[in-house]
């Protein structure tokens, strides 16, 4: 029963993404893309000078996004987990809401309130507190956090609420009866059984704030572009396929690396074994 | 006092529960408000209240036909990945083949990738096979986006049920298909309409994907993008606001299903338990 779905899959992603692979060790033409295989894209991609500060930015944006979310995400799935009382569904319905306002809207949303017309801008001049706009708000790394994180936290609140719902209450209340305090037990308790599923969160967050190109475009400006927005300009503004392949895949190895390693992490502290029966 | 109640006064938390439910908010909240604005200007102070960007919106032929366009796709990949997906979940749910962790693998493959490298390798692919881009290589590639979302949640509402009730109804005579359409399907139902709907949502709000492969066509989010692009118009407000009502409405579609499907659930569990199982009533 699950064959038609496999054989679309595997035709509408995994055939794509070798000819993907295919096209990085091509030559570009003038209308076509032709042999002899070539590593030449991959040498282009990976000694341009502009490529490794656009990675630089990606990695700087992938963690800080990723780490700012865990940060945030933490603490309300522990409050939806224990402390919610009834508002747990309300709560939980707001977030799944929130999911779903329009990623673009949300890029647009920021675009107006951090622009040098936008809202903050004009409160700060109303107030008399700046004579002119704040040009660092916008179009910076600052703000494409900001943008991302508002577009993936949800995400990482129902991944960490998953991970929190199956936690006995009794393992707080026994540590809490023998002393601990809240950080002691954040520290030897929640955080060691909640390892798998941050790094999951973490990983999830990390990949996709990396390997965006559209936040990037209109909310970083030339400080605070990205590698993913390269690529894709190498297919739709240069045309030049092979080399957006080559540069592309170069990043999707660097999450691969990172998918691996944190399941090499988990594994080796044993923090991916946690079951609860 | 019992430590319960400490446990349950979590000031910190909270708090930062309330600031994150605001900054997720307040955001589109101001766009929201300035759909509705009297003049032009995009920032406070606020000068009044109009729908005149409203029907400049509506009656604007680009934003019907890429509101069309939008329709379309997201009816007919959902519709796609509705058969496909119910189809792969109960498939692999009930199976023990040794490719059902490698096919979970493949089934859940397309979340992990950013969607720059689902649109450029599916953009390469269509222009291998020569195929023109057009609506319908955006519903291929917004079948292999939504996919997972609906398998996993189909696959995680097959994996909990009662297979006992499956049995039963195969040992009382019933065939594949019967068991399926009578015992199954009653039992999930709400849960796969609510995937369905989120399905829905998620294909008429693409965009990372979809500018890659839709060619000279538009739909609601390359609206707004390309509006975004040109110059910064009051009715962008006005388009956002109408797409995130339909996905809102979407979600809470969904979530109302969802919720259904685990009353649904409960009931039948608490039911099979007491032995009291009633084989005439519909659950």
């Amino acid at each position: 029963m699950s064959l038609p779905a496999a054989a679309a899959l595997l035709l509408l992603l995994t055939v794509p993404l070798a000819t993907f692979a295919l096209y990085s060790v091509l030559t570009a033409g003038l209308f076509s893309v032709s042999g002899p295989l070539t590593l030449e894209n991959y040498r282009a991609a990976l000694g341009s000078s502009l490529n490794h500060t656009l990675a630089t930015n990606s990695l700087v944006v992938g963690v800080a996004t990723a780490l700012i979310s865990l940060a945030l995400g933490l603490p309300i799935a522990y409050w939806l987990r224990f402390a919610a009382g009834r508002w747990q569904q309300f709560v939980l319905f707001l977030v799944v809401a929130s999911m779903f306002a329009s990623y673009l809207v949300r890029i647009y949303a920021w675009r107006t309130i951090l622009g040098d017309n936008g809202v903050i801008n004009r409160a700060l001049e109303g107030l008399g507190l700046t004579s002119q706009p704040l040009g660092f708000l916008i179009f910076s790394r600052a703000a494409v956090v900001i943008a991302l994180v508002h577009i993936l936290l949800p995400y990482v609140i129902l991944v960490l609420f998953a991970g929190f719902r199956p936690m006995p209450v009794a393992i707080l209340e026994s540590a809490q009866d023998l002393g601990a305090n809240s950080l002691t037990r954040w520290r030897r308790i929640i955080l060691p059984l909640m390892a798998a599923p941050a790094v999951t969160a973490f990983l999830f967050v990390f990949v996709l704030s990396a390997g965006d190109y559209v936040t990037p475009q209109f909310l970083g400006g030339t400080r605070g572009s990205m590698l993913g927005v390269q690529v894709q300009a190498s297919f739709i503004e240069a045309g030049n396929w092979p080399l957006g392949a080559a540069t592309g895949f170069v990043m999707l190895t660097g999450f691969l690396l990172c998918y691996g390693l944190a399941l090499f992490a988990l594994r080796l502290t044993r923090l991916d074994r946690v079951r609860w029966s | 006092m019992s430590s319960r109640n400490v446990l349950q006064r979590s000031p910190i938390t909270a708090l930062i529960t309330i600031m994150a439910l605001l900054f997720l908010f307040l955001p589109l909240a101001v766009v929201v408000l300035f759909s509705f604005h009297k003049t032009g200007g995009l920032s406070f102070p606020f000068k009044g209240f109009s729908l005149r960007w409203y029907r400049q919106v509506l009656s604007s032929p680009e934003f019907r036909a890429s509101a069309e366009n939008s329709l379309i796709v997201a009816a007919a990949s959902c519709a796609l990945t509705f058969v496909l997906g119910t189809l792969a979940a109960y498939g692999i749910s009930r199976s023990s083949s040794r490719w059902r962790g490698p096919l979970s693998l493949l089934f859940f493959l397309p979340i992990t990738l950013p969607g720059l490298f689902v649109g450029l390798a599916l953009l390469v692919f269509f222009a291998r096979l020569k195929l023109e881009l057009s609506l319908r290589t955006v519903v291929l590639a917004h079948f292999v986006y939504v996919f997972p979302f609906f398998f996993l949640i189909a696959r995680a509402a097959f994996d909990r049920m009662d297979i006992a009730l499956e049995e039963a109804a195969a040992d009382l005579g019933a065939n594949h298909w019967k068991v399926f359409r009578r015992v199954t399907l009653p039992q999930v139902w709400p849960i796969l309409v609510g995937a369905a709907a989120l399905a829905f949502a998620l294909s008429f709000d693409e965009f990372i994907i979809t500018f890659f492969v839709i060619g000279p066509d538009s739909t609601l989010p390359l609206f707004i993008w390309s509006s975004l692009r040109r110059h910064v118009d009051p009715s962008i407000n006005t388009v956002s606001t109408l797409l995130m009502t339909v996905t809102f409405g979407l979600s809470a579609i969904a979530f109302l299903f969802a919720l259904r499907g685990e009353r649904a659930r409960a009931r039948t569990l608490e039911l099979s338990l007491r032995g009291e199982m009633d084989p005439g009533r519909s659950i």
